[in-house]
C-alpha cells in the first residue's frame, strides 16, 4: 500500500518537477528560435531562468490588499502543475485515479480563471481588457479542447486519460484521433498565448493585458504559469494523440515525450513567428470553425474511423 | 323543536322586516341586524341538528286540490341540498345586513343621502331574505314557486332603491324578465299537476318521457330567467345600479342561485331528466360561461365585470348540474358546492368593490389605482375573492370547479374531456383578467380620485362583515363538502 | 406513523408561525422573529422526517381527510426522494427566512404583513407538495405554492415591473397547473382514485389502450413541471418574476420552488409511468428540453446587467443542466441502466448543489443591494470586495461554484453529468454533443459569474460620495446563511459521497427504477474517489480530496517556495493608468462593455414571447348583446303595438258600437269558415 503511495508520490513529483523546470527551458528555446527566424541574436537559453530569479527579488507592488489577491499567482502556477499530475508524461498518469479528460478540461482551466480574476481585482482598466479578452479566448478554445477529448474518450471507450492514450497506443493512427489531434494543436497555439491569438496580453495594445499590474514575484510567478502551460498542453497533446512509438520503459517514454513536445512547442513559435495578431472577433470565428470541423472527428469516431 | 327553529328562521326575517318598515331610521339598523343575526344562528343550529339524515315537516294543505296533493301540501324540508341554500341565505344575508349598516349611512361617497329611506331598505332586504328561506326550505315545487316569486317582487323593489329613472326602469327590465321566465315555472307546475296530481319534487319523474322533457325544459327557461342565464341574462349586469350590498346578496349569493337551486332539485330528486334535456343545459351553460367571459373586456365598472363574473359561475353550476343529470353525481355535488363557494367568494368581491366606492365614489376601472395603499384590508379581500372564485386552492372555488371537472371527465367521451378543456381555458382566461383588473385598480401608487372621504377609514361592520366573508372563502368548502356527498342517487 | 406526526407538527409550526406573524406583523421585528423560530422548529422536523425516511424506508403511508366522491385523500409518505426535498426545503426555508430579518427592513412602506405568513405557508406547500402521494393533494399543495409565491414576486406592489411579472408568473404557472389537473382527471377517470399506486397502474394501460391519450397525459404533466421549472419557451416568466420579488424571496424560490419541477418530473416519469417505451421518448424529450434551456438560458445570461436578472436566467441554465441529467438518464435506463441510473443521479445530485449555490449568489446580489441599493452591475462598477469582504468570499465561492470549477460541488456534479453523455455515445451519437454543449455552456457560466463578481466586488475599492455613510458587510443574521450554504458548497464538493449516496437511494427508491445498480457498482464503494468503472474498468475517476491536497501543498509551496522566496517587501501602489493623470471612477472598465463581441454573436439568443394585444372584436360585442338587436327591439314593438291598441280609445260611444259590430261579423265570418258552413 504504502509502496504504491510512494510510487504515486514519485511521479508526481516526476511530473511536476519536468513541468516546473522545462518549461523556462522552452521557453528560451524559443525564443531564441523566433530571434533566429527574425535574423536577430537573441537573448541565451537561460534567459527565462534568469528573469524569473530577477523578478522574484523584486519589490512587490500591490494595488489592492487581500490575502486572495495575495496568493493569486501561486494558485495560478499551482492549478497548472496540478494539472501536470492528471496527465502522462512517458507513463501513466500520476494521479490517475483522481481526475480524467472532465478533470482536465477543468483544471485546465483553473489557471485561466485565476488570471482573469486577478485581472479584474487588479483595478486597472488594461486589466480589465485583457481579462474579458482572455475569459473570450477560454470561451472559443475551451470548446476545442472538449471536442478533442472527448472524440479520444469515444474512440477508448473511457474517459481515463491513460485509458485513452493506451488505447491510442495500441491501436495505431486513426482518422478521428488524428483530425482530433490536429485540432487540439491550433488550440495549444491559443492556450499558449502565442500570434497570432495573444490577444489577451497584446503588450502593443493593451500592455500586457490581465499582467498590467503585476509585478516582482508575482509577475515571474504568472509568467512561469504560462510557461508551463503551454508545456503541458503540448504533452498532452502528443502522449493523447501521438504516443507512438511507446517502449513502456519511463526512462525512454518520458524524454521522447518531452522532444514531441518540444516539436509541437517549435511549430506553433513558428506559426507565431510569420502572423499578425487576429481581432478578437476574428480569432472567435476561427475557433468555432476548428470546433465545427473537430465535430468530424467526432463522426469519424461514431462511424468507427 | 327543529320545526319550530325552521318557522323562526322563516318568520323571525318577516318580523324584523315589518319593526325596520316602521321604526325610524336609526333603529330599523339596530333591529335589522340583530334579526338577521338571529334568523343566521338558528339556521346554523338548525343545519347542525338537521344533519346527516335531514328534516321534513308537514304544516297544512289546500284541501280543495284534493285528497293526495292538497293533504300536506306546505311543509319545511331541509336536506342537505336545502341545507346549503339555507346557510347561504342566512349567513351572506346576515353579512349583508351588517355590511348595510355602515354603508347605508350619509359617508357613503357613491350615494349621498338616503338615510331616512333605511326603513323601506330594510324591510325589503329582510323581505327577501324570509322569502329565500322560503325558496330553499319548500318541500315541493309549489310552495318554492310562491317564495320564488316573492323573491323577485323584492329584488325589483331593491334594484330600484334609489328611484333614480335609470334605477327604476332597470328594476322593471329585471321583474320583467324574471316573471316571464316565472310563467314557464307556472306552465311546469300546471303539466305536471294534471299529469301526475303531485308539486313534489320527484312528481316529474313520474311521467312519461315525452312530458318529462317539457317539464325539465319549463323549468330550465324559469332557471336561466332566474340566474341570468343566455339568452336571459341581460337584467343582472343592468340590475347593478342596486346599492351594492343588494348586488351582493340578491345578484351574486342568493337570488340568482335560486335558478340553478331549482335546476339541482330537479335534477336530484329522482335523478330522471332526459339526456337531451341535460345536453340542452350544458351547452346552454357553456355558451352563458362563454358569452359572458367576451363581456369582460369590454367593461370598465367594476360591478358589471363582476355581475358578468356570477353569470358565468352560474353557469359553472348548471354545467355541474348538467353533468350530474347526464349520468356524472360528482358534477352535480360539485355544482351544487359552488353555490355556496361562489356566493362566499363573489360576495366578498362585491363588497370590496362597494367599500372602494364608499371610499372613492368610484367604480371604473380606468380611474382607481393603487387603492391597497389607503385600502389594505379591501384589496386583500379582493384578491381572496378572484382566488376563490377562479378556483386556486386552499380556497373555496377549487374544490367546487374540481368536482365539476371530474363528474364532466366521467361522461362518455369526448364529452368528457372537451368539457374539461373549454372550462380550464375559461377558467384561465377569466383568472387573468380578474387578476389584471385587481393588479390595476388595487396595485400600484395611489392616484385620488378627489371625492374621497377623510381619513379613508371604512365602518367597523363593513369590515367585520369583510373580514368573515374572507374567512368563509376559506372554509365554505369544510362546510359544503360533507353536505354534498349526501346528494346522491 | 411517527413521519406523519412529524410531519403534522412541522405544519402546525408553520401555521401557528403565520398566524403568529400575522398577527406581530405590525410591531417591528417581532414578526420577522416569530417565523424564524416557526421555520426553525418545522426545518429541524422535516429533517428529521427525511431522516427516519433514509434509515429505514420509512413509515407506512399514513391517510387523512378523505373527500369520497373523488377517491382522494390527503396520503403522506415520505419515501428518499421526498426525503431528498424535505432536507434541502427545511434549510434552505429557515436560511431564507433568517436573512430576511435584516433585509426585509428596506421596505419600509410595503408592511410585512403580507410577508412572513405568506411566506411560511409557502414553505408548508413546498414540504406538502414532496410528502403527499395523492395527486389531487399534490395539485392542491402546488396550486398554494404558485399563490402563495405570487403574492410574493408583487411584494413591491407599487412598481409595475413587478406587476406585469406577478401576472405573467400566475398566469403561465395558473396555466400549467390547469394541465396537470386536466391530466390528472384523466387518469382518475379509470383509477377512480388519486393514490399513486392506482394512477400508476391507470397510466400504464391508458398508455396500452389510448396510446395518444397516454402521451397527451404525460405532455401535460411534462408541459406543468418545466413551466414551473422554468425551461424555455415556457420559462419566460422566470428572469421577471425572480427579479421582481424581494431577493430573499428569489433565493427560496430558487432553492426549492422551482425545482419542485424537477421533483414533478421524476414521480411522473419514474413513479407514475413504467419502464417502456414512452420514458424513452419522453426522456429524449426532456433532455433535449434541458439542453434547449441550458443553452439559450444561459448565454441570455452574458448579457445582463441586473445583478439578480443575471443570475435568474441562470436558473433557467442550470435547470436545464438538470433536465438533461434527468431526461438522458430516463431514456437510457432501459438500454443501459448503469448509465441511466447515472443520468439521473446527476441531474438530482446538480439540483441539491444548485440549492446550495445559487440561493447563496441570490443573498450576495441581496446583500450588495441592502448597502448600495443597486443592482445594476455597470452602475456598481465593482470595489465592494475591500469593504463587504464576508459577501464578496460567500458569492466568489458560490460563483465558481455554479461555473463547475473543482473541487466545488458543481464540477461534481457536472461531472457526473457529463460522463452521462460522453459515455452514452454507444446508444445515441447526439448525447456526446450534448454533453459537449454543456461543457461549453459551463464556461459561459464562468464569464457570466466573473462580470458579476467583477462588476460587484473586485476593482479599485469604492468612494463613497461625501456625507454618506461608508459601506458595510451586512448584519451578521444576512451574512450567517451566506456563509453556511458556501460551505456548505464546499464541504459538499470535497466530500460528495455521503450527500451521493443518499440521491442514488432516492433514485433507485423509485418503483420504476427496477434493474438499478447498487452504489458500490455504480460510483465505486470508495470514500475518497468516486470511479465510475463497467466490466472492472474504470471508465470515469474523480477524487476530490486528493486532488485539493495536492493543490494546496503545490499551491503552499509556490508560494512559499517561490513567490515569497526572495523575502521581498510588498508596498501598496495606485492603480497605474499609464500615466495619464484620471479620476478612478471615469477609468472603470464597465460590466456591460464586457465580452461585446461575444455577445453579438449570441445577440437575442433568448426568445421573448410578445404580448398578445387582444382587440375585441366589434361585430361580436353586438352580436352577443342580446339587448341591441333582441329585448330592446321587442319592447318598443310592444310599446308602440300597446300605443296603436290604446289609440283605439277615444271615447265616442258610436265608434265602439261600429268596433263591436265589426268584431261580431268578424267572429261569425271565422266561424261560418272554420266549420264550412255545416251546423
Amino acid at each position: 500500500m504504502s509502496a504504491t503511495i510512494l510510487k504515486v508520490a514519485a511521479l508526481a513529483i516526476l511530473n511536476v518537477a519536468l513541468v516546473l523546470l522545462l518549461s523556462p527551458l522552452y521557453e528560451g528555446l524559443l525564443r531564441k528560435l523566433k530571434a533566429t527566424l527574425h535574423s536577430r541574436m537573441g537573448p541565451p537559453v537561460f534567459q527565462p531562468f534568469l528573469d524569473t530569479l530577477k523578478l522574484l527579488g523584486k519589490e512587490d507592488l500591490l494595488t489592492v490588499q487581500h490575502p486572495a489577491y495575495a496568493v493569486a499567482p501561486a494558485a495560478a502556477l499551482a492549478s497548472v502543475l496540478l494539472l501536470a499530475t492528471i496527465i502522462p508524461i512517458g507513463g501513466a498518469p500520476p494521479l490517475a485515479f483522481a481526475g480524467d479528460v472532465i478533470g482536465v478540461v477543468y483544471v485546465a482551466s483553473m489557471s485561466a480563471v485565476l488570471l482573469i480574476l486577478t485581472a479584474f481585482a487588479s483595478g486597472s482598466p488594461y486589466a480589465a481588457v485583457g481579462g474579458s479578452r482572455e475569459m473570450m479566448s477560454l470561451l472559443s478554445v475551451e470548446p476545442v479542447v472538449a471536442v478533442t477529448l472527448v472524440v479520444g474518450a469515444m474512440k477508448a471507450g473511457t474517459l481515463s486519460v491513460a485509458g485513452i492514450a493506451d488505447w491510442n497506443a495500441a491501436h495505431g493512427p486513426t482518422i478521428s484521433m488524428t483530425l482530433a489531434g490536429v485540432a487540439l494543436f491550433l488550440a495549444v497555439q491559443a492556450q499558449a498565448g502565442k500570434l497570432p491569438f495573444d490577444i489577451p496580453e497584446a503588450d502593443q495594445e493593451v500592455m500586457g493585458g490581465p499582467l498590467v499590474e503585476q509585478s516582482g514575484p508575482r509577475l515571474a510567478l504568472f509568467r512561469w504559469t504560462m510557461w508551463a502551460r503551454q508545456l503541458v498542453f503540448s504533452l498532452l497533446l502528443v502522449e493523447l494523440f501521438f504516443p507512438w512509438p511507446r517502449t513502456g520503459v519511463l526512462a525512454a517514454d518520458a524524454p521522447l515525450a518531452l522532444l514531441k513536445a518540444l516539436v509541437v512547442l517549435v511549430l506553433v513559435a513558428v506559426v507565431d513567428v510569420v502572423n499578425p495578431r487576429l481581432k478578437v472577433e476574428q480569432a472567435m470565428g476561427y475557433y468555432l470553425r476548428v470546433a465545427l470541423s473537430s465535430l468530424a472527428a467526432m463522426a469519424f469516431a461514431v462511424v468507427g474511423m | 323543536m327543529l320545526t319550530v327553529i325552521l318557522c323562526l328562521v322563516l318568520l323571525l326575517p318577516v318580523a324584523g322586516a315589518v319593526m325596520a318598515g316602521h321604526a325610524r331610521a336609526e333603529e330599523s339598523r339596530g333591529i335589522a341586524v340583530r334579526a338577521a343575526l338571529a334568523a343566521a344562528l338558528l339556521a346554523i343550529w338548525a343545519a347542525w341538528s338537521a344533519f346527516p339524515l335531514g328534516y321534513d315537516v308537514r304544516l297544512g294543505g289546500l284541501p280543495w286540490l284534493g285528497r293526495e296533493a292538497g293533504a300536506g301540501l306546505f311543509g319545511l324540508l331541509l336536506d342537505p341540498l336545502a341545507t346549503i341554500l339555507l346557510l347561504v341565505v342566512t349567513i351572506i344575508g346576515f353579512l349583508t345586513v351588517l355590511y348595510s349598516h355602515g354603508y347605508l349611512t350619509e359617508h357613503n361617497q357613491e350615494h349621498h343621502g338616503t338615510p331616512e329611506d333605511q326603513g323601506r331598505y330594510y324591510f325589503w332586504l329582510l323581505a327577501f331574505m324570509a322569502s329565500m328561506v322560503g325558496v330553499a326550505t319548500a318541500p315541493n315545487f309549489l310552495q318554492l314557486f310562491l317564495f320564488w316569486e316573492l323573491t323577485a317582487v323584492c329584488s325589483w323593489s331593491l334594484i330600484s332603491f334609489y328611484r333614480s329613472a335609470t334605477s327604476l326602469r332597470v328594476g322593471f327590465k329585471a321583474i320583467l324578465m324574471t316573471h316571464a321566465g316565472g310563467l314557464f315555472f307556472i306552465a311546469a307546475l300546471l303539466v305536471m299537476f294534471a299529469q301526475t296530481g303531485s308539486f313534489d319534487f320527484d312528481a316529474p319523474s313520474r311521467m312519461n318521457e315525452n312530458l318529462r322533457g317539457w317539464v325539465y325544459g319549463f323549468l330550465l327557461v324559469a332557471a336561466w330567467a332566474k340566474a341570468a342565464q343566455v339568452p336571459l341574462h341581460t337584467w343582472l349586469p343592468d340590475a347593478m345600479e342596486a346599492p351594492t350590498p343588494i348586488s351582493a346578496y340578491l345578484h351574486a349569493a342568493a337570488m340568482v342561485k335560486a335558478g340553478v337551486f331549482l335546476m339541482a332539485r330537479a335534477v336530484s330528486s329522482g335523478w330522471a331528466v332526459p339526456h337531451g334535456v341535460g345536453l340542452l343545459m350544458a351547452v346552454m351553460a357553456f355558451v352563458t360561461m362563454l358569452v359572458a367571459l367576451s363581456f369582460y373586456f369590454l367593461q370598465d365598472d367594476l360591478k358589471r365585470l363582476l355581475a358578468y363574473s356570477t353569470i358565468a359561475h352560474l353557469g359553472y353550476v348548471l354545467l355541474g348540474v348538467a353533468i350530474g343529470a347526464m349520468g356524472s353525481p360528482v358534477g352535480l355535488q360539485g355544482g351544487v358546492l359552488h353555490i355556496i363557494c361562489h356566493a362566499f367568494g363573489k360576495a366578498t368581491l362585491f363588497l370590496c368593490v362597494g367599500a372602494v366606492a364608499w371610499i372613492t365614489g368610484s367604480r371604473s376601472i380606468s380611474r382607481l389605482r393603487g387603492v391597497a395603499r389607503v385600502m389594505p384590508i379591501t384589496a386583500a379581500a379582493y384578491f381572496i375573492g378572484v382566488v376563490t372564485v377562479t378556483g386556486i386552492p386552499p380556497f373555496a372555488g377549487f374544490w367546487s370547479k374540481f368536482m365539476i371537472l371530474a363528474g364532466a371527465i366521467r361522461l362518455p367521451s369526448p364529452m368528457g374531456p372537451v368539457i374539461v378543456t373549454l372550462v380550464l381555458v375559461e377558467s384561465l382566461v377569466a383568472f387573468g383578467w380578474m387578476l389584471r383588473v385587481g393588479q390595476v385598480v388595487f396595485l400600484g401608487p395611489w392616484t385620488p380620485t378627489g371625492v374621497e372621504r377623510q381619513p379613508i377609514l371604512l365602518p367597523r361592520s363593513m369590515k367585520a362583515a369583510l373580514w368573515v366573508l374572507m374567512l368563509g372563502c376559506l372554509i365554505a368548502p369544510v362546510i359544503g363538502i360533507p353536505l354534498v356527498h349526501r346528494i346522491a342517487p | 406513523m411517527i413521519t406523519f406526526r412529524l410531519l403534522e407538527a412541522a405544519a402546525a409550526f408553520l401555521i401557528a408561525g403565520a398566524l403568529g406573524a400575522l398577527i406581530t406583523a405590525r410591531r417591528g421585528r417581532r414578526g420577522a422573529w416569530v417565523s424564524v423560530v416557526a421555520v426553525s422548529g418545522a426545518a429541524i422536523l422535516m429533517v428529521a422526517s427525511a431522516v427516519r425516511a433514509f434509515r429505514g424506508g420509512g413509515d407506512p403511508e399514513v391517510s387523512a381527510l378523505p373527500i369520497r366522491a373523488l377517491g382522494a385523500a390527503l396520503r403522506i409518505h415520505v419515501d428518499p426522494l421526498s426525503a431528498v426535498f424535505l432536507c434541502l426545503a427545511g434549510p434552505i426555508a429557515l436560511l431564507t427566512t433568517l436573512y430576511s430579518v435584516e433585509y426585509m427592513g428596506r421596505f419600509v412602506r410595503d408592511g410585512l404583513t403580507k410577508y412572513y405568513p405568506v411566506l411560511l405557508i409557502l414553505f408548508l406547500a413546498i414540504g406538502g407538495t414532496v410528502v403527499t402521494t395523492d395527486l389531487f393533494w399534490f395539485l392542491v399543495f402546488w396550486e398554494l405554492m404558485t399563490l402563495t409565491s405570487f403574492v410574493l414576486v408583487i411584494f413591491e406592489r407599487e412598481s409595475r415591473e413587478a406587476h406585469r411579472a406577478g401576472l405573467k408568473y400566475f398566469v403561465w404557472n395558473q396555466g400549467a397547473a390547469l394541465g396537470l389537473m386536466g391530466a390528472a382527471l384523466v387518469l382518475w377517470r379509470r383509477a377512480g382514485s388519486f393514490d399513486f399506486e392506482a394512477i400508476r397502474v391507470s397510466l400504464a394501460t391508458l398508455l396500452d389502450t389510448a396510446p395518444v391519450t397516454g402521451h397527451a397525459v404525460l405532455f401535460l404533466f411534462f408541459f406543468g413541471f418545466a413551466t414551473k421549472a422554468g425551461i424555455l419557451p415556457m420559462g419566460t416568466w422566470l428572469p421577471d418574476a425572480y427579479t421582481a420579488a424581494p431577493t430573499s424571496v428569489t433565493a427560496a424560490f430558487g432553492g426549492t420552488m422551482t425545482k419542485l419541477g424537477i421533483y414533478g418530473l421524476l414521480r411522473v416519469f419514474l413513479h407514475l409511468l413504467p419502464l417502456g417505451p414512452a420514458t424513452t421518448i419522453w426522456g429524449i424529450v426532456i433532455a433535449v428540453a434541458g439542453l434547449t434551456s441550458l443553452f439559450a438560458g444561459t448565454l441570455s445570461a452574458l448579457k445582463q446587467d441586473d445583478a439578480k436578472r443575471l443570475m435568474s436566467y441562470h436558473v433557467i441554465g442550470q435547470v436545464g443542466y438538470m433536465f438533461f441529467g434527468v431526461g438522458a438518464g430516463i431514456a437510457l435506463m432501459q438500454t443501459d441502466p448503469l448509465l441511466g441510473t447515472l443520468g439521473l443521479v446527476a441531474g438530482l445530485f446538480h439540483l441539491i448543489n444548485n440549492s446550495l449555490y445559487k440561493p447563496c449568489l441570490f443573498l450576495g446580489a441581496g446583500a450588495v443591494e441592502y448597502r448600495t441599493g443597486s443592482r445594476s452591475l455597470s452602475a456598481l462598477g465593482g470595489g465592494l470586495g475591500g469593504v463587504m469582504a464576508g459577501t464578496m468570499a460567500c458569492s466568489l465561492v458560490a460563483s465558481l461554484a455554479i461555473a463547475g470549477v473543482p473541487p466545488l460541488n458543481g464540477f461534481t456534479s457536472k461531472w457526473l453529468l457529463y460522463a452521462t453523455g460522453i459515455l452514452g455515445a454507444e446508444s445515441s451519437f447526439l448525447l456526446p454533443v450534448a454533453a459537449l454543449v454543456a461543457m461549453f455552456i459551463s464556461i459561459v457560466t464562468l464569464a457570466s459569474f466573473v462580470k458579476y463578481v467583477a462588476g460587484a466586488f473586485l476593482g479599485a475599492p469604492v468612494v463613497t460620495p461625501a456625507g454618506a455613510p461608508p459601506i458595510r458587510d451586512v448584519p451578521a443574521t444576512m451574512l450567517a446563511p451566506q456563509y453556511v450554504l458556501a460551505g456548505a458548497c464546499l464541504v459538499v464538493g470535497l466530500a460528495p459521497f455521503a450527500v451521493l449516496r443518499l440521491v442514488h437511494q432516492a433514485i433507485v427508491g423509485l418503483p420504476s427504477m427496477i434493474g438499478a445498480p447498487d452504489f458500490a457498482s455504480l460510483l465505486g464503494g470508495s470514500n475518497t474517489t468516486l470511479a465510475l468503472a463497467r466490466d472492472g474498468i474504470t471508465l470515469a475517476s474523480w477524487a476530490p480530496v486528493p486532488l485539493t491536497a495536492v493543490l494546496l501543498i503545490l499551491g503552499i509551496a509556490a508560494y512559499v517556495g517561490l513567490q515569497r522566496a526572495g523575502g521581498v517587501v510588498t508596498r501598496r501602489v495606485p492603480v497605474w493608468a499609464c500615466g495619464e493623470e484620471e479620476n478612478p471612477a471615469e477609468l472603470r472598465y464597465r460590466a456591460d462593455s464586457l465580452y461585446r463581441p461575444f455577445k453579438d454573436v449570441f445577440h437575442g439568443m433568448y426568445p421573448r414571447m410578445p404580448v398578445v394585444r387582444f382587440e375585441f372584436p366589434d361585430f361580436l360585442r353586438r352580436t352577443l348583446d342580446l339587448d341591441h338587436w333582441l329585448y330592446q327591439p321587442l319592447a318598443r314593438g310592444t310599446q308602440g303595438a300597446v300605443r296603436g291598441v290604446s289609440r283605439t280609445h277615444v271615447g265616442i260611444p258610436q265608434v265602439y258600437l261600429l268596433w263591436i259590430i265589426i268584431g261580431a261579423v268578424a267572429v261569425i265570418l271565422t266561424v261560418l269558415l272554420v266549420t264550412g258552413g255545416a251546423p
